[in-house]
């Protein structure tokens, strides 16, 4: 399968003044292929947000390179075209929203690819279908929750029909149910064969990807499946990360029975797990 | 008793007041050029029965559209001392201007006329029904109705290559922003009161004083500005936002019988105001 | 715990923009009570009234109605003296990080003790004993910039502006929100540290119940403007049924067990720390075992 998006020894750094140079990305190199659902974990300054803005061509590399679908995100003229396909929800909902009614702010990115209006109607309305903000259509965006705000954006991006969402930390200045109404969505869109990139420090969050990218001084330290990567318990810990809640717990049971899995980050198969173990323990 | 601190809350700006009436229901095209052709006549007409129309027809505007009178009355009072120093002003040094008029007072330098009375009256009424009725448009159009109609009635300027897009989402963002500004300054003005920074605290006269005292508050709020500003233009460049660009328009409005009705009526109301002799 | 009462707030209401379109109920009939030294936690939906209510703590807001004492100090008093009122309750709201103004580290800590016109010296040996309280290093970080600072770091020195005031009483809003697991855990462990060894009075708002649970001795839910609920983190996170109802989370661990007692197993659900939450498993695992072979032996 030819990847969705392709990172070639990607290394980028930011430039205080002509002299000073900051590294931020060394040598990122790894493939995203379609529907795939990868989280990408790291403390705050390991460069994991500046590596995701990468993923749409906000930012080039100072070397290597960027590939979405085969169009290389250095080449200005395609920028349109890389931009639909990879759509970004960031952090801070007040700061996306650039119209005073949800339903407009739905529609700018339509807008500004010359969507006739009929379609962008119809565009709009399936967008808020899926993240459940139609009611709030008409409503100036300020008065939202977090939540919401989030999902209003998260149409915004959904209304340009990409093939694939970047969720660069867009949960962290939620409530749990703000990330819980996020997560939903995210989970929903990936079903339907959605590629999803998040990056986030919550481990319960990343736990629900297919795939863990693991960032630390601007180099990727781990990449795979995420139950691999939560074996490490140790070594996350060192990069100022931690294993999932419930990664823990099956930790400390395992120690008491071994039967019991440790290999464990979703809290729906610790409950089977549990099931599972105090059944056979009765036959 | 309220918090010093409430100005999220007290922002005026865009105080849109949903009735339903059909004022509000009105293109809000329709609306702003009959608006705009409306205060232009009267700030054109100087004459008494003139100016008593357009008071009559702006009161009749509020009662039409449903919205409470003490909303455009709360616009004005904080006018009163500014219309009072004005008026005082034109009827003591103006009247050498309007000195065909029957003279009242002659005395010195002062020389009070019936056409110098007649300007202070007249200015004072006309910025008061000016008052009114942009009170009545603003508060009976959304901000982005008004945004939407401005660059609509601007377009035929993209012909001299006018930013007619630009400039209307430039209003819309800052729109858009108002409140979240006013939000972000209220918390920052109560987070540096939290540990002890006091405003306005000397009089007027120690400038240096209280200009230090804003710092705390300007700074701050400069770098969230700025922050924001970023991410903003990051958020846009994700949606393909791309400056001068072919873009598309979600909103549109169907213009109705009763828009032209309003519009033509607003038409004879200006011609009738701004043509018409009146006697007095 | 019987101490003196150091808040006491009786049916406190609050309206915004009160006699227009806009009137917003904010707080209605809500009370609470702190005593010395207790460490609290407000939690509740957005909207339910938190921040209303704590900005009453430091006199931001002034009780519209109902009764609020400070230390005994009765705030509908117009003549209480705010200054003082705020050197002793300091309130940290939330992303303080944002309120950082100067460009020295230390100048923006000594900002507070300076306006309370406190002596050079007073307010540098303040400086130091917030930043070392945050875990900032006085000698190394003193004269650094403030724009380089990771967010977390950022934030420490925000807590340490406040600190520098000699509080007695801790408001935090939202301490931990958009920290990394790293400053998170740092900052919490300050927290309870102040709390522990400094004594002081702790109430935090917070969304996040993992805190709660760690940190809070008692806890109180906000709905609807008004507190529906108080007790103890155990009283409160074993009330499942007006956890639902106010739309309150609970702790991973607790969730778990819930959903386990759901499924017909016997687990206490009062355990928060995923120690003691591994622990009630293991016991009906344990159980299990001990029963079965009971059952053979029959």
């Amino acid at each position: 399968m030819e990847p969705l998006i392709r990172l070639e020894n990607v290394s980028f750094s930011y430039k205080i003044n002509e002299q000073t140079k900051v590294p931020v990305l060394r040598d990122i190199d790894f493939s995203i292929y379609p529907g795939e659902y990868v989280a990408i974990i790291g403390h705050n300054g390991s460069g994991k947000s500046t590596l995701s803005k990468h993923l749409n061509g906000i930012l080039t590399p100072d070397n290597g390179d960027v590939w979405i679908h085969g169009y290389n995100t250095k080449n200005v003229n395609q920028k349109r075209a890389i931009r639909q396909t990879v759509g970004t929800v960031f952090q801070h909902p007040d700061n996306q929203i650039v119209a005073t009614i949800v339903e407009e702010d739905v529609a700018f990115g339509l807008e500004n690819i010359n969507i006739p209006r009929e379609e962008m109607r119809q565009r709009v309305d399936e967008a808020l279908d899926v993240v459940k903000m139609s009611p709030f259509r008409h409503r100036p965006p300020h008065h939202l929750s977090g939540g919401q705000k989030q999902r209003v954006a998260i149409a915004g991006v959904l209304a340009m029909r990409p093939e694939c969402i970047v969720f660069d930390e867009a949960t962290s200045m939620l409530d749990s149910f703000g990330r819980k109404e996020v997560l939903q969505v995210m989970r929903k869109m990936n079903d339907k064969g959605m590629t999803i990139i998040t990056v986030t420090h919550h481990m319960s969050e990343a736990a629900e990807a297919d795939r863990i990218i693991v960032i630390e001084g601007g180099q990727i330290v781990m990449d795979g499946p995420a139950r691999e990567i939560f074996k490490h318990k140790h070594e996350l810990e060192q990069l100022q990360l931690e294993v999932p809640a419930v990664s823990q717990m099956a930790e400390l049971i395992h120690n008491r029975f071994a039967e019991f899995s440790k290999d464990i980050i979703q809290e729906s198969e610790f409950i089977e797990e549990v099931v599972k173990l105090s059944k056979e323990e009765v036959s | 008793m309220s918090s010093e601190f409430e100005i999220s809350k007290r922002i005026t700006i865009g105080q849109y007041v949903p009735t339903g009436s059909f004022i509000h229901r009105l293109d809000p095209r329709v609306k702003v050029f009959a608006f705009t052709i409306l205060v232009l006549a009267i700030a054109l007409n100087t004459s008494y029965i003139g100016n008593t129309i357009g008071l009559v027809l702006s009161l009749y505007l509020f009662w039409v559209s449903k919205i409470p009178i003490r909303y455009g009355l709360s616009g004005i009072i904080p006018a009163i001392p500014f219309i009072v120093i004005l008026a005082v002003l034109q009827l003591l040094f103006q009247g050498q201007l309007f000195s065909h008029g029957k003279v009242y007072v002659d005395y010195g330098f002062i020389l009070i006329t019936s056409e110098s009375i007649r300007l202070v009256v007249v200015s004072a009424v006309r910025f008061v029904e000016i008052i009114f009725l942009s009170s009545v448009l603003t508060l009976a159009t959304s901000t982005t109705e008004l945004t939407h109609s401005i660059q609509s009635l601007l377009s035929p300027l993209k012909k001299i290559k006018f930013p007619v897009h630009e400039i209307s989402l430039i209003t819309t963002i800052a729109i858009r922003f108002v409140p979240t500004f006013a939000i972000e300054m209220e918390k920052m003005m109560k987070a540096q009161a939290s540990r002890g920074a006091d405003f306005g605290t000397g009089g007027w006269w120690r400038i240096i004083q209280r200009t230090k005292e804003t710092f705390p508050i300007i700074i701050p709020l400069f770098n969230i500005a700025l922050s924001r500003a970023e991410d903003l233009i990051l958020a846009m460049e994700s949606r393909c936002y791309t400056p001068g660009g072919e873009r598309s328009s979600y909103t549109t409005y169907q213009i109705a019988a009763k828009d032209y009705l309003a519009l033509v009526t607003g038409l004879l109301f200006a011609i009738l105001l701004f043509a018409y002799p009146f006697p007095i | 715990m019987a101490g003196r009462p150091i808040i006491e707030i009786e049916n406190l209401s609050h309206t915004y923009m009160k006699g227009t379109p806009m009137e917003h109920v904010a707080l209605k009939g809500a009370n609470l009570f702190v005593e010395e030294g207790e460490c609290v936690a407000i939690i509740g939906h957005t909207g339910s009234g938190k921040s209303t209510l704590i900005q009453h703590f430091n006199g931001l807001m002034r009780p519209e109605s109902g009764k609020v004492l400070i230390d005994g100090e009765d705030l509908s008093n117009k003549k209480v003296n705010l200054k003082t009122l705020r050197q002793k309750v300091g309130l940290v709201f939330q992303n303080p990080e944002d309120q950082i103004f100067e460009k020295i580290i230390g100048d923006d800590i000594a900002y507070g003790p300076f306006k309370l016109g406190l002596p050079l010296k007073e307010v540098r040996e303040r400086v130091k004993w917030a930043m070392s309280v945050v875990g900032l290093d006085f000698e190394g970080m003193i004269d650094r910039q403030t724009f380089a600072l990771s967010g977390g770091q950022k934030r420490k020195v925000a807590l340490a502006g406040i600190l520098a005031l000699k509080p007695k009483i801790l408001v935090l809003d939202e301490p931990t929100a958009g920290l990394d697991p790293r400053s998170r855990n740092e900052l919490l462990d300050n927290i309870k540290r102040l709390n522990k060894e400094e004594k002081l009075t702790v109430i935090f708002v917070s969304h996040n119940m993992e805190e709660v649970a760690l940190l809070a001795d008692r806890v109180y839910v906000m709905a609807d403007g008004t507190d529906v609920l108080n007790g103890t983190p155990k009283e409160i996170f074993t009330d499942k049924e007006k956890l639902q109802r106010y739309h309150i989370g609970t702790p991973e661990s607790v969730q778990v067990l819930y959903r386990l007692t759901d499924l017909g197993y016997e687990v206490k659900t009062d355990a928060f720390s995923i120690t003691e939450a591994a622990n009630e498993i293991i016991k009906v695992l344990a159980c299990k075992k001990e029963c079965s072979k009971h059952v053979q032996r029959i």
